[in-house]
Order: structure tokens, then C-alpha cells, then sequence
């Protein structure tokens, strides 16, 4: 099996006709299928949140069997994600791609499970602790994009769980969790 | 003999028939006994046969197809019916049911990779991988066997043989002549390309194409422009599947 780091790639990555759209529908909708999977797996173990089509992406090229996806091809595949919800374009370009393998409204789900885990009710932390802090080392929200968070935090001060307050800094938000 | 005329004439031929009639009866009766312990006989040992080997039956794969071999000579079919004996005695039918099942999932599920053809070997190691857990082995006689058994449900399984190789069709798509020469060209690499079409079977290219539009709309094939060939390739997953164990497949030699 072939691998990328330590992410295992899978069957069709090796199989040339994958790297072309296809024609037929019934074949075009698997295609877009498994690539939809892929690109989501792939960002989520790698902890990637924009994809920009005008750079390499290891994803879109297979040096095995010599084979890459167009420039078309790309866009078809995170256009298919942005109509699920689970990708958006940045620019109006559409060369940049948000890619939310887990959708804001999970995310502030995790976040909320994180903090009752960790009796943060009723604590502070800013966002750069969420960000890069030793309390979610190891958990999904370690690194996780500044701009998604906030939106998964904005989500939770709607509904009364959270509330976000400014720092001396525009870069130094905290937010306080309550039960 | 003289006719009698008079009652007494009648009675006495009356009687003759019953005679003729109950010597003919018993003649059919004693033959229908020896019949019937002729066929006890044959029961009884193909069942002591059946059981002191069933084991080896439900284990051995070489010898369940000699088994069927035998059956099939002295025209027993062990998998007619799941009532018989043989379903009783050996779960036998069991057996082939249950593969039936599994190979109808597998089909099923690998339909949008491959069109609905599958190859035979393919078909019986993702059977295998599957029935870990069962220990016994499964060979592609078994598989054939199976098929065949589903054929009477009518959707559409079929064996068919392109080149060396078996395909196992599971949609109702009819492959005409040059559609299997296609199949059999793809079997070296996995793929062929129009021009490859035109110089091993003679065809023009008109031809070529239209076979293979055909292949496309039924799902069978999958175009590839990536080549630096520049050369559009036709890939046919049935013969040379993304499932197939690393080094196995024609591709990966490229």
C-alpha cells in the first residue's frame, strides 16, 4: 500500500483513469465519490484546512503512476464539497478552499465535549491556548485554523455556551465556557 | 380356442382377464421392489459414502469437486434440493447458498467500480478475504457452482469467458463479438488504446470507437488522458481491478 507520510493512500490512487474525469455520469459520480472521501481524510489526518489549486497539492499527483488532475478536475472535485457543506471557497476565484472535514457546527460540538471532558466550564482561555495551548495537545482542535474556530465559537455564544470577549490585542480573544 | 357361447362363456373369459391382470400386477410389483431396494442400496451407500466423508467434503476442495463429479455421473445433483438428504446430511446446499449470497454482496458492491464484470479470480479472493473466519476454502469451482445455483433466481448472473480468463457478469448488459476482443486485448496491461485496437485486431478506427463508447455509457470502462503519450487509454477495472494485490495487475508495471 502505498503512503503519503503516514497517510495511507487508497486502491483507485494508483489506478491512472481516477486522474481523469469521466465521461459517464454513473462513473463521474463514483469518481467524485472517492475523491470527496479522500481529500476529507486526507485533510483531516494532515490537519489541513485550505487547499489553493494554483499550488502542488501531494494529493492531486501520483508519481507511481505518473498521473495528475487537472486543473479542471480539481475545481470539479472541491465544488462537489463546497454543495455538501464541507468545503468553501475562499476567493470568489475560486482558487482557495476551505476544507471543513468536520462542518462548524461540529466543531462547536467538539469543542463543547472537549471542555465538560475537561471541567473548562466556567474557565477562560484565549484562542491561541485553544490554538497551540498544552490543553489540546493530542485532540482535534490542536492547530486547528483560526477563522473556523472562531466561527465554532461564535456558533456556541448563539446559543449561550460561550462568550467571547476581546484582548488588549486583536489577535488575543478569550473566551469564557459556562456549563 | 372354441367360442362358448351362453353365460357360461362370458364368466370364463371374464375370469382369464383377472388372471392375466393379477399375474401382470405382481410381475410390476416384484419389479418395482427390486427397483426400489436397487435404489435403497444406492442410497444408503452414497449416504455412508456422504458420511464418512464429509469432512473431507466440507474442507478439502479438490475432493467436494471430485464428490460433485461423481453425483453428476450417476445423475445426482447434491444441490436440487435444500430438503434432500443432502442438505440434511452435509449442510452442503448450505454451503452453496451462502456463497451465492456473498458473491451476490460482492457483485453488488464492487458494481460501480467495474460495470457489473467482475473477474472469476477476483471475484473468489474477495470471497475468501470475506469468509475468514468460515476456515474453509473456497475455489473458483465453488464459485462456478454457486453461480450456477443463481441462475435460477433469474437476475441475470452469467459465466463468461473472455480469453483466458472468466468474467462474472452481474448486470443484464449483453457484450457482443468485438466488445469481448476489446476485453481480451485489455487483459495484457488493463487498458488499450484506439490505435492498439486498430493494429491487433484489424479494425477501423470507427469501429474501435464505437465499441468502446459503448463500454463507457455501461460503466465497463474508464478513460485516462494522462498519459504523456498524449494517447487516450481505456481502462477496464473488470480485468485488471484497483482491488487486486500490489504487483499483480498489469498496471503497475508501467
Amino acid at each position: 500500500m502505498q503512503r503519503l507520510g503516514d497517510f495511507k493512500l487508497p486502491h483507485f490512487f494508483n489506478y491512472p483513469p481516477y486522474f481523469t474525469l469521466q465521461p459517464v455520469r454513473e462513473t463521474r459520480e463514483k469518481q467524485v465519490q472517492l475523491w470527496k472521501e479522500l481529500i476529507l481524510d486526507y485533510c483531516r489526518s494532515q490537519k489541513i484546512f485550505v487547499i489553493s489549486l494554483e499550488e502542488d497539492f501531494p494529493l492531486f499527483s501520483n508519481p507511481v503512476v505518473e498521473r495528475s488532475l487537472s486543473h479542471e478536475a480539481r475545481q470539479v472535485f472541491l465544488a462537489a464539497l463546497v454543495n455538501e457543506g464541507r468545503a468553501e471557497w475562499i476567493d470568489k476565484s475560486h482558487k482557495k478552499c476551505l476544507i471543513l472535514w468536520l462542518r462548524i457546527q461540529d466543531w462547536a460540538d467538539y469543542i463543547l465535549n472537549f471542555v465538560k471532558e475537561n471541567g473548562f466550564e466556567d474557565s477562560v482561555m484565549t484562542v491561541e491556548d485553544i490554538r497551540f495551548g498544552i490543553e489540546t495537545r493530542g485532540t482535534e482542535l490542536a492547530g486547528i485554523d483560526r477563522g473556523v474556530l472562531l466561527r465554532a465559537l461564535k456558533l456556541l455564544e448563539q446559543k449561550g455556551k460561550a462568550a467571547i470577549f476581546k484582548g488588549t490585542s486583536a489577535d488575543d480573544e478569550g473566551v469564557k465556557f459556562s456549563a | 380356442m372354441r367360442r362358448r357361447p351362453g353365460i357360461a362363456g362370458l364368466k370364463s373369459a371374464a375370469a382369464a382377464r383377472d388372471q392375466y391382470r393379477l399375474v401382470g400386477e405382481n410381475v410390476a410389483r416384484i419389479r418395482a421392489d427390486v427397483m426400489k431396494e436397487q435404489l435403497e442400496t444406492f442410497r444408503t451407500q452414497l449416504e455412508d459414502f456422504a458420511r464418512k466423508h464429509k469432512n473431507d467434503i466440507r474442507k478439502n476442495p479438490t475432493f467436494r469437486s471430485q464428490f460433485h463429479e461423481m453425483c453428476a455421473k450417476v445423475g445426482v445433483d447434491p444441490l436440487a434440493s435444500n430438503k434432500g438428504f443432502w442438505a440434511e446430511l452435509l449442510g452442503i446446499g448450505d454451503f452453496y447458498y451462502e456463497l451465492g449470497v456473498q458473491i451476490v454482496d460482492i457483485c453488488l458492491s464492487t458494481r460501480s467500480h467495474n460495470g457489473g464484470l467482475i473477474n472469476l479470480q477476483e471475484l473468489c479472493s474477495l470471497l475468501c478475504q470475506r469468509r475468514k473466519v468460515a476456515r474453509e476454502a473456497v475455489t473458483e469451482d465453488d464459485c462456478l457452482r454457486a453461480i450456477s445455483k443463481l441462475k435460477v433466481l433469474g437476475s441475470g448472473f452469467e459465466v463468461i469467458s473472455v480469453g483466458k480468463k472468466k468474467l462474472v457478469r452481474s448486470v443484464p448488459t449483453e457484450l457482443n463479438k468485438d466488445h469481448n476482443e476489446i476485453l481480451e486485448v485489455a487483459q495484457a496491461q488493463g487498458y488499450v488504446t484506439i490505435e492498439e485496437l486498430e493494429k491487433r485486431l484489424s479494425w477501423s478506427s470507427g469501429r474501435a470507437i464505437d465499441a468502446l463508447e459503448t463500454l463507457l455509457k455501461e460503466g465497463l470502462a474508464m478513460i485516462d488522458d494522462g498519459h504523456r503519450d498524449g494517447k487516450r487509454r481505456y481502462w477496464f477495472p473488470c480485468v485488471a481491478s484497483i482491488f487486486s494485490a500490489p504487483g499483480s495487475d498489469g498496471f503497475r508495471s508501467l
